[in-house]
């Protein structure tokens, strides 16, 4: 497979900077600009074995919900309200108001279109979401969509900063939800109202910063690596960008800002090793919080690169790409290409602080940058964080559901092993005294900001994400899209993954 | 501060390599980073007993970050204990009691109640020891007698009682009458009862069992109930079943209900209660935290070994651990008179106060027999150790620890 790496100065497509993208709109829609191929898998014939369709996709009621609130936000914010506790009633009155018995409707008085103090005039839409959503969800999981509703009445509890109105809450919740159960929805708002108690827990402590087992985070990593396509799509499609950027170099480095069990470059290694020009001799620096961890992690890539005959070293690095001394231990030798790779996850701070990583990127002016991001924004308020992280785990548990069965223990150790924690981490964001950092809400936008271009992910790339795809059934409901130089992972109408590669303009 | 930090280090530093060739480097103090729960749980009762609350927010942190009620041993134990510690440290105890049992009263079921029992039964003779050692001194003490009337003061839903009627049914002799009179001690609905009572009355006929049965419900005043509330007759033959009940019954009023239990003349009375003693440490927070810790332990433990990871049964049962541990360790008051209790004590201890009214039994060899046989069904792990002479009734052990105590007494 000949990796051709285009570098011809203007000669791809260069792209305006990224418009701002809409946080709130987690659906990913159709109506894509013009230059956009879609390219979604087509989607077979309905057979007996996809009762996936059938089921409660608590995905499906959560777009109606996400998009309800995303309306509600804005409408609020126009008329410049009191932002949260307005932003709060009116979800609850709009959003969740038909699932709860009969209210009188609540008037709204705030400033008006007019400049005038009146009642507010909501805009059209008064058909409750929820209720169409209801239509939809007829099927099935009642209990299920009841728990939702009380899991989101508990968000905006803790919005509104009520907790002991949420702790009494999510302990009805915690008694009944289980984990364990055939309905996603209900496992979902197991492991969220945890997190919850979790959080109010925190609040009341006063003291936020997280504990990680690495090592059982590693291991869970790896289950979902092997029972869900997303981690083998960013594996895959960012060594293709990888390989075509090392199209004829014979001295790369590859530094990986966190690496874990570096489960992604033996296959990496393989077609280097291969390749027709010979293979290139490879540095490789791998960053993360264990030493002990890392240095196992290079012990296993050293070895399999020695079977292969390939010429390898490895620098660990136990810290944060962010850090200040970094930029002194990562050394660049000269003549060599340079390959960073980030592979996203809301486990932990990976990196630091992100104008810092920023700054060290530019720095170094890498070859090629691989960036695979969660279509999941960590910035914005409780409430905003909340919903866009219930619309994307949910959908996640909802693709595991539809291929593993409701005992099955590697679905266990995923879904509690490693969704749970990030969940956990996602929703304890923002809470008292977790890292205060900014932290940028999409790196491809700051990439095309800050001197970096964008390298559309070339056919080969598209191609190997298709063969991963079809190593797993059911393939009818992931979705995978290309479109604005990215790839696009994810199941039925929600984006999960997107997969993108830069380059500097020092390396041009 | 410092063990604490270096407990913080183990947690997050891998214990073992990946390597084949470094397994033998694990960490120098193993049970250390297996059992990390029970230090730091400890830790934590000390602190608050001894008020400290810098070292109460900062151990209570820890524990928040690393429990879970899904996890393993540790991080359930961490995560149910936590709830309690944290009520107690707050004073949010009864609030949060109060919460719970609502919910609960509110979503259980028949269904879902009855599937718990069944397949903890299934999976390990916790319960089934008990019923198997009372049933057999019930049929003893009964022989020959034509009017039965068993009193059964449990919130077993009846699942004791099957094997009981089909051993009456099966007798050479003319099959008894049998009136069955369940005193429910739990905020039990009525329609649970009622489904219960139909299910009874149809297996008896299957039997050709003559058979009646009756529901005393919400009294928690034991010691009050008359002989005419019971529906308690001259000419009947009383058993009195007691599993579970006695450590039900507050503090307080434990001698009086034994004395009323006496004024009932029974044939006999059938004692089973966990081997645990919440009772006569309950004004010293750590001491009881400490029992508390060691008995739930086991319960946990023994739960992961019985039950597949993802079974919602055990994960029932172990909700019903985290409001027992709830209400042991974080509620004020609830010891006084007609409060419900979780305070369990000792055989040993039960001994003492039944032995004011009552003459211990002691199990005959077939039924001693039979209880080996039960436990011949289970996994490995489950024993009956020999009777010791001043030993009275019978331990279930696990891993050689006493878990459940099962006797037997006339008056």
């Amino acid at each position: 497979m000949k990796g051709e790496f285009e570098v011809v100065h203007g000669a791809f497509d260069f792209l305006q900077p990224q418009e701002q993208w809409d946080c709130n709109h987690i659906v990913f829609s159709s109506s894509a600009p013009n230059n956009v191929s879609v390219n979604a898998l087509p989607r077979p014939m309905i057979d007996s074995q996809s009762n996936a369709t059938e089921k409660f996709e608590v995905s499906e009621w959560m777009d109606h919900v996400a998009r309800q609130f995303s309306e509600t936000a804005a409408t609020t914010n126009s008329f410049q309200t009191e932002s949260a506790v307005s932003t709060a009633e009116n979800f609850m009155l709009h959003t969740l108001g038909d699932c709860r018995p009969q209210k009188t409707a609540r008037r709204h008085y705030g400033i008006n279109g007019n400049g005038n103090v009146g009642e507010i005039q909501w805009n059209g839409q008064q058909t409750n979401s929820i209720y169409e959503g209801s239509r939809v969800m007829n099927r099935l999981d009642e209990h299920g969509l009841n728990l939702l509703t009380l899991l989101l009445e508990c968000a905006v509890a803790i919005s509104v900063e009520n907790l002991s109105e949420a702790h009494r809450m999510v302990l009805e919740l915690t008694q009944m939800a289980s984990p364990y159960g055939p309905s996603c929805a209900e496992r979902v708002v197991a492991y969220f109202s945890m997190a919850m108690s979790s959080r109010i827990m925190n609040s009341w402590l006063g003291i936020c910063t997280p504990l990680i087992n690495h090592k059982s985070v590693h291991g869970a990593f790896q289950f979902f690596n092997n029972i869900s396509p997303f981690i083998k799509f960013a594996h895959f499609t960012s060594n293709q960008a990888i390989l075509e950027a090392f199209h004829q170099r014979d001295r790369v480095h590859i530094i990986d800002l966190d690496i874990m069990q570096g489960l992604q470059w033996p296959a990496l290694f393989h077609i280097l090793a291969t390749r027709i020009e010979g293979p290139p001799h490879v540095r490789m620096t791998g960053m993360g919080s264990s030493m002990e961890l890392l240095v196992e992690t290079g012990k296993q890539l050293s070895q399999f690169a020695k079977r292969l005959g390939l010429s390898f070293e490895f620098h660990p690095i136990a810290k944060k790409f962010g850090d200040n001394e970094v930029s002194n231990m990562v050394q660049i030798r000269r003549g060599e290409t340079v390959a960073v790779h980030w592979l996203q996850h809301s486990l932990y701070d990976a990196t630091g602080p992100d104008w810092k990583t920023m700054r060290l990127l530019q720095q170094l002016s890498p070859r090629v940058i691989t960036l695979v991001e969660q279509d999941i924004t960590p910035g914005g308020s409780f409430l905003d964080r909340f919903v866009g992280t219930l619309h994307y785990y949910s959908t996640i548990f909802d693709s595991l559901g539809a291929s593993l069965s409701i005992d099955d223990p590697t679905r266990y150790r995923v879904e509690h092993g490693l969704l749970y924690r990030e969940i956990n981490n996602m929703l304890a964001i923002g809470g008292p005294t977790r890292s205060g950092e900014e932290k940028f809400n999409h790196w491809r936008s700051e990439l095309a900001r800050n001197c970096f271009v964008q390298v559309p992910m070339s056919s080969n790339s598209m191609a190997q994400a298709q063969l991963i795809l079809n190593m797993f059934p059911p393939t009818h409901g992931y979705s995978l899209i290309q479109g604005d130089g990215t790839l696009k992972l994810g199941w039925k109408d929600t984006s999960l993954y997107t997969a993108s590669s830069w380059t500097s303009h020092a390396s041009v | 501060m410092v063990n604490l930090l270096s407990m913080h280090n183990n947690i997050n530093e891998p214990q073992t390599s990946h390597t084949s060739s470094s397994r033998s480097s694990e960490s120098s103090n193993p049970l250390e980073a297996k059992k990390w729960a029970s230090k730091i749980l400890r830790d934590c009762a000390k602190a608050i007993s001894g008020n400290d609350s810098s070292k109460i927010n900062h151990l209570l942190w820890m524990l928040n970050e690393l429990a879970s009620p899904y996890g393993d041993c540790d991080q359930k134990l961490a995560s149910h204990f936590l709830q309690a510690l944290f009520c107690k440290a707050f004073e949010s105890g009864n609030q949060c009691y109060k919460t719970l049992t609502s919910v609960v009263e509110r979503s259980h079921s028949f269904e879902s109640s009855r599937k718990v029992i069944l397949k903890f039964q299934e999976v390990s003779p916790w319960t089934t020891f008990g019923h198997v050692a009372s049933n057999g001194a019930i049929l003893e003490a009964l022989e020959g007698e034509t009017k039965l009337h068993i009193l059964d003061i449990s919130n077993t839903f009846c699942t004791q009682w099957p094997t009981l009627l089909e051993a009456l049914a099966t007798k050479s002799d003319e099959t008894p009458h049998l009136k069955l009179t369940v005193v429910v001690t739990l905020g039990m609905a009525r329609s649970i009862m009622k489904e219960i009572g139909q299910r009874m009355e149809k297996f008896a006929r299957l039997m050709g069992v003559p058979f009646e049965f009756h529901v005393v419900i919400g009294s928690l005043r034991l010691g009050e109930l008359t002989r005419e509330e019971l529906g308690v007759q001259e000419d009947e033959a009383i058993a009195v079943n007691c599993v579970g009940a006695l450590q039900r019954i507050s503090v307080e009023e434990r001698d009086e209900v034994v004395r009323m239990l006496h004024a009932l003349k029974p044939k006999v009375v059938t004692v089973v209660e966990e081997e645990a003693d919440f009772t006569s440490s309950r004004n010293d927070f750590v001491k009881c935290f400490e029992e508390c810790l060691r008995f739930y332990t086991l319960y946990f433990e023994m739960l992961e070994e019985c039950f597949v990871p993802t079974s919602n049964e055990r994960l029932m049962l172990e909700r019903e651990c985290s409001r027992s541990i709830i209400r042991v360790l974080a509620c004020e008051g609830g010891d006084g008179v007609g409060e419900e209790s979780e305070r369990r004590e000792r055989g040993i201890q039960w001994c003492e106060k039944l032995k004011k009214s009552f003459t211990p039994v002691r199990y005959s060899d077939d039924v001693v027999d039979d209880v080996k046989a039960l436990l011949k069904r289970y996994r490995a792990g489950w024993s009956l150790p020999p009777a010791q002479a001043e030993d009275t009734g019978l331990y279930l052990t696990w891993k050689e620890e006493p878990v459940v105590w099962a006797s037997a007494w006339k008056p």
